[in-house]
């Protein structure tokens, strides 16, 4: 990812845009903020959130139209939040935050001709910028039409204060009698505003044509103006012209662009969304005394605010929650991960933990899809040779197995010498279900007689890792495979293969199983209560896949429970993206909190969504046990678990050999290792990602070399063996008959200097 | 990671050696990364053993810095 891609990626998520309030607001002020501490009685906080964007903050925060409320989302829910209303007690109540910074001075003048709200705006501004600024105004004291209002709304003491507080930033407030055109054209500044909210002699007014609406500067170079007639709000309108002036002032008299990367006022104009739906209406809490707010109402009142923010993706996601962030800032922090050079790649986990289930695209006003993120910074970690080992080891392991003699396997369907469809259960239910996988290849041969058999992997792990190169040459070697056996219509039972088969090999032209069984009709059956249906997040843009199975749960007469997150919307079960494998934790935690939508007992058309689910102690079913229910499992049985799913498929391979008559692959030696596992020491192997299959290994290759470590009082063993990547030791008593196993551990780090 | 390594239980005798495990220098490596640590080792044919603890703790962690370095 380069910097403009970054900018790309960030200018995707809205969550950074100003909420409608501040977007509503001349002065930018961050109304959201100010009214949420206003809701929690931190006036203190709220009054510097306003002196944060606000000039004379004493001033404007009585005087202020509040335009911010015309664009509040409350407004059609119980009305906008009264911010001016907000504004009014936090200033009467709290004290100034002690002095304002100044830059250290400029050389170059500025002159203000007016002392209206425009004009006092214009020399506070330039003011903390450094600049020395001289206020000519008429009258003996410098406010203009602000001395006249009463003192109820403006108190003669909140305007001295603030004139105060312009005098220690630099500004000189020169009385004069006349503000005319003399005075302004024989002045020496280097820049002047004339703040047409103040009385200007009609010889001044005569010389001002029209200013530049965005920049307030006029044709005269070095000459601005604002506080026209005509304004819609007489005050707040005055000081963003002022404001407007200010920045233009700056520019000009640093020689730079007045309108170049210049920041538009947003006039109400967010891309924010804020989603409303199911937000119920509260009224407006008016101040019982009109003179304003109590702190109580006030509290109330803000506590309507519904803290516009977009968060559509992360509401919903437990892995965009549970990172602190957004998809913006997750953007950076993926960039920021690859351009480090020395020092901890901190996001490594973060970038390998997304289940890249494409929930957050689906649910973003502007389709920022984290899979997309993440799976483009795997690709780059793997090409840069970055990718942690570890991340995705034992996934690509599993997939490995499952395409190797042992247990893959591809053949027309037994008596017959060609295929017109080709059943591919995916590795998953092979290895969950594979009484089931027969049955359902039984059922599929009913349909069609010439339907083989290819049990392998899709290789989604590889693609999910960002292994590229290898996942291309899998598919070659699958689509050579499948080319051999006379390019049939491939059925899969699995919609991570469906998805992969799809969008990698279209031209298998592959087909749900499930879809091909609604076309054919099912028997009803004795239904179960309501069951609540997780479609797997590969489903979520199968329309056809996912109507197909509500339709055979239909056929079925099967009732389905309400659940929230379903269809296009659906969630991860936890393993997608090999989010198991890179922060099991968190996939974990993915599974608790899909379960926890529905009382109900979960169903699903996904073998490993099932093993996931029930890893959390669920109840939960594979459609298969409703279309076979004399070889349905129990809801509440345990997940098979990594050991069995693998001992499963070669299993399942072998009675497909022997369906044809054919020899099973001969037996590795150490599958006749005998070993008995504890429940708990079954729960610590698969914790580990451990096999039973590797503990045989171990133990038979110390058997083998007559090597282990043996205690010295209790008969406790332990052996140890290095199996791929990864050094496996464990400890176990030698009993007679069998290898009674107590724990296991492994670690990837070798020995170079010694043996084991 | 210049490091002394010891299980609590050091009651671990070396098969067939027939050897009680001792304290040895041990080369362990990962990504390149060599470390030179003192764990159990046999005197008489150089067994190594890495004890759960440590695989599961300083080992793992020292890992996973690597990998993410």
């Amino acid at each position: 990812m380069d910097q403009k891609e970054l900018r790309e990626w960030e200018a995707r998520c809205i969550q950074e845009e100003p909420p409608a309030c501040r977007a509503g607001c001349p002065l930018n002020v961050d109304a959201r903020a100010f009214v949420l501490f206003m809701a929690r009685g931190d006036l203190d906080a709220a009054r510097a959130v306003l002196e944060k964007s606000m000039p004379l903050a004493a001033v404007t925060a009585r005087l202020c139209e509040a335009p911010c409320e015309a664009f509040c989302v409350r407004r059609d829910l119980g009305g906008a939040i009264a911010v001016g209303g907000l504004e009014r007690l936090c200033i009467r109540d709290t004290c100034p935050k002690g002095k304002i910074p100044r830059l250290p001075a400029r050389p170059r003048k500025v002159a203000v001709f007016g002392s209206g709200p425009s004009g006092l705006t214009v020399a506070f501004d330039l003011a903390r910028k450094g600049y020395p600024i001289s206020v000519y105004h008429l009258g003996e004291k410098p406010g203009g039409w602000l001395r006249q209002l009463p003192e109820s709304v403006l108190p003669p003491s909140a305007l001295e204060e603030e004139l105060q507080r312009l005098g220690a930033l630099h500004v000189t407030f020169v009385a004069v009698p006349a503000l005319d055109c003399v005075l302004v054209e024989t002045h020496p500044a280097d820049a002047v505003y004339v703040g047409q909210d103040d009385t200007i002699s009609p010889d001044l007014a005569a010389l001002l044509d029209s200013p530049d609406p965005e920049t307030m500067a006029l044709e005269r170079p070095g000459w601005f103006t604002g506080g026209m007639e005509g304004r819609r709000f007489r005050f707040i309108d005055a000081v963003s012209h002022g404001r407007e002036a200010a920045v233009s002032m700056d520019r000009f008299l640093q020689n730079a662009s007045l309108t170049g990367s210049r920041v538009p006022l947003r006039c109400g104009r967010t891309d924010l969304f804020t989603q409303t739906f199911g937000v119920e209406p509260v009224h407006r809490i008016p101040p019982e005394d009109p003179s304003g707010y109590t702190r109580e109402e006030a509290s109330r009142e803000a506590g309507r605010c519904l803290d516009c923010q977009c968060l559509e993706c992360v509401k919903h996601c437990v892995y965009l929650s549970g990172h602190g962030g957004y998809p913006k800032a997750y953007a950076r922090r993926v960039f920021n991960n690859a351009a480090i050079v020395q020092g901890m790649r901190q996001a490594n986990t973060f970038i390998n933990s997304c289940s890249l289930c494409g929930q957050c695209e689906t649910l973003c006003p502007n389709d920022f899809s984290m899979a997309d993120l993440c799976l483009d910074a795997r690709r780059d970690m793997v090409r840069e040779g970055r990718m942690p080992p570890s991340a995705h080891w034992f996934a690509l392991e599993e997939m490995r197995a499952a395409k190797d003699t042992q247990s893959a396997l591809l053949r027309h369907a037994p008596e017959t010498d060609k295929s017109a469809a080709l059943f591919f259960p995916g590795c998953q239910l092979a290895g969950i279900r594979p009484e089931q996988t027969l049955r359902l290849y039984d059922r599929l041969l009913e349909s069609e007689p010439e339907t083989g058999i290819w049990l392998d992997c899709c290789a989604a792990p590889a693609h999910w890792a960002g292994r590229q190169d290898e996942f291309k040459e899998l598919l070659r070697a699958m689509e050579t495979a499948w080319e051999g056996v006379g390019r049939p219509r491939v059925l899969t039972a699995c919609s991570t293969c469906l998805k992969m088969f799809r969008e990698h090999l279209p031209a298998f032209g592959a087909v749900s199983v499930w879809t091909l069984l609604a076309e054919n009709g099912v028997q009803a059956a004795s239904p179960r209560p309501p069951l609540a249906l997780s479609d797997p997040c590969t489903a979520r843009h199968d329309t056809q896949t996912r109507e197909a199975v509500r339709s055979l749960l239909a056929g079925l007469g099967q009732p389905l429970a309400d659940l929230p997150m379903s269809g296009e919307l659906t969630e991860c079960c936890g393993f997608g993206g090999l989010m198991d494998n890179a922060n099991p934790a968190l996939a974990r935690k993915v599974a608790q909190a899909r379960v926890a939508q529905s009382t109900a007992d979960f169903l699903t058309y996904c073998a490993m969504c099932r093993e996931q689910l029930a890893r959390t102690g669920k109840a939960a079913l594979h459609i298969l046990d409703l279309l076979f229910p004399d070889a349905g499992h129990p809801a509440t049985e345990a997940p098979a678990g990594i050991s069995a799913r693998r001992v499963n498929r070669r299993r399942l391979r072998n009675e497909v050999l022997a369906r044809h008559g054919l020899d099973q692959a001969p037996r590795e030696a150490w599958e006749d290792v005998r070993i008995a596992v504890s429940d708990s020491a079954a729960a610590l192997l698969e914790e580990r990602r451990i096999l039973e299959d590797d503990v045989r290994q171990v133990l038979y290759l110390a058997a083998k070399g007559g090597r282990c470590l043996r205690h010295g009082t209790d008969g406790r063993r332990i052996a140890a063996a290095v199996l791929g990547e990864v050094t496996f030791w464990v400890e176990y008593r030698d009993t007679a008959e069998v290898f009674e196993i107590l724990g296991a551990w492994s670690h990837r780090m070798r020995i170079t200097g010694g043996r084991i | 990671m210049s490091m002394i390594f010891m299980p609590q239980d050091m009651d671990w005798v070396c098969e067939p050696c027939g050897e009680r495990m001792e304290s040895g220098k041990v080369e362990l490596t990962y990504l390149g990364n060599a470390f030179h640590v003192e764990l159990p080792v046999c005197p008489r044919c150089g067994a190594v053993y890495i004890y759960e603890e440590l695989a599961l703790g300083r080992i793992r962690e020292v890992e996973q810095l690597l990998e993410d370095k």
